[in-house]
């Protein structure tokens, strides 16, 4: 019974932890998505799930959008939209590019430096997701 | 309840929340969730619970952004009130709020301790100061407004008490604050977990 209970553990860990990693990546993630040109909320929030697979409660959007407003690394502006009401644009500002660029150097050196010491991982379950004789559960207990 | 008159009361209840703002900040946020719902309706087969469920409850919703202007204002606050109220809010959402919670609440006690011994000491100057002497570990440091019982100690600074306490009380205010600002900075204001949903719930 003991068997089951540490592997459920274990999953809830593994979920926590991609959990933290993609909060911990999420105001990057809103900065490099308005890279472009102007976007509004519910435009972001589709950006975000269809290009990183960032799948955000809809209300989580609006108070970091304003957050990082009031710091200077967005504007905002409302636009009389075609669909008949207006919507509320935000674009990056020169700071708010300045910050995308220090984030996603950041980011490229960190995971360049995992890559390397993760490898033996990878290498290893690639290995394995090809044995088809036993699981990769069995070979691991 | 009509579709409309269920807005317009999450609309009403969001706004009632948004406490801490200007009028302008708060219509422009409400205008835009009251926008966020038509464009839902309107450009999907979502039912109307579901759009709301996704916004959250108006109050939840409410609080992330008051948190989010609060602790952006504390960054470039002097205020102690502002800072120790951001602080809280930010000890509610994880270790790292609360550890600097904790640093607010002993700095400025400690700030707050010392510039009130500096106000006592000439309402009471035979009961507040400083005095040294012979303890229970074979020297003893009393400070503050205690009732001095043993005539073994002595009184030192004496008036000079007032002037060193109103610095070291000034000094701990300042300190505290330009500490907690750093780690505001330092450390930056993140979503609260239970809020990122995942695409792939599971790695294995």
């Amino acid at each position: 019974m003991a068997k089951p209970l540490a592997i459920a553990v274990e999953a809830d860990s593994s979920d926590k932890w991609e959990a933290q990693m993609r909060k911990g990546c999420l105001e990057m993630a809103v900065l490099a998505t308005l890279w472009h040109g102007k976007l509004y909320g519910l435009e972001i929030l589709r950006a975000l799930e269809r290009d990183s697979q960032l799948i955000l409660a809809e209300g989580t959007i609006y108070p970091i959008l304003n957050r990082l407003r009031a710091e200077g690394l967005l504007q905002s502006q409302w636009v009389e939209a075609e669909a008949g009401h207006p919507r509320k644009y935000y674009e990056l500002t020169g700071a708010g590019r300045e910050r995308a660029i220090r984030m996603a150097e950041m980011w490229t050196e960190f995971s360049a430096g995992l890559g390397s010491l993760i490898e033996p991982v990878l290498k290893w379950a690639r290995k394995t997701s090809r044995d088809n004789g036993r699981s990769r559960k069995e070979l691991l207990l | 309840m009509t579709n409309d008159s269920r807005v317009n009361d999450y609309l009403a209840q969001l706004r009632g929340a948004l406490t801490g703002m200007t009028l302008a900040e708060r219509e422009d946020i409400v205008e835009e969730i009251r926008m966020h719902i038509r464009e839902r309706i309107g450009d999907s087969p979502a039912s109307l619970d579901e759009i709301l469920a996704g916004l959250g409850p108006a109050e939840e919703l409410a609080g992330q952004y008051r948190t989010g202007l609060l602790v952006q204002k504390a960054r470039h606050s002097i205020s102690p009130l502002l800072i120790l109220r951001a602080a809280l809010r930010w000890a509610l959402t994880g270790v790292e709020g609360f550890v600097v919670f904790w640093i607010a609440v002993v700095g400025y006690l400690m700030g707050g301790g010392f510039l009130l011994l500096a106000l006592l000491k000439p309402i009471f100057p035979q009961r507040t100061g400083l005095w040294i002497g012979p303890g229970d570990f074979e020297f003893t440091i009393r400070m503050g407004a205690l009732p001095v019982s043993t005539p073994a100690l002595h009184e030192v600074l004496g008036w000079w008490f007032m002037p060193v306490c109103a610095v070291l009380g000034s000094l701990a205010l300042i300190a505290t604050t330009k500490l907690l600002q750093f780690l505001m900075k330092r450390f930056r204001w993140r979503t609260p977990l239970a809020q990122v949903m995942l695409a792939h719930a599971s790695l294995w």
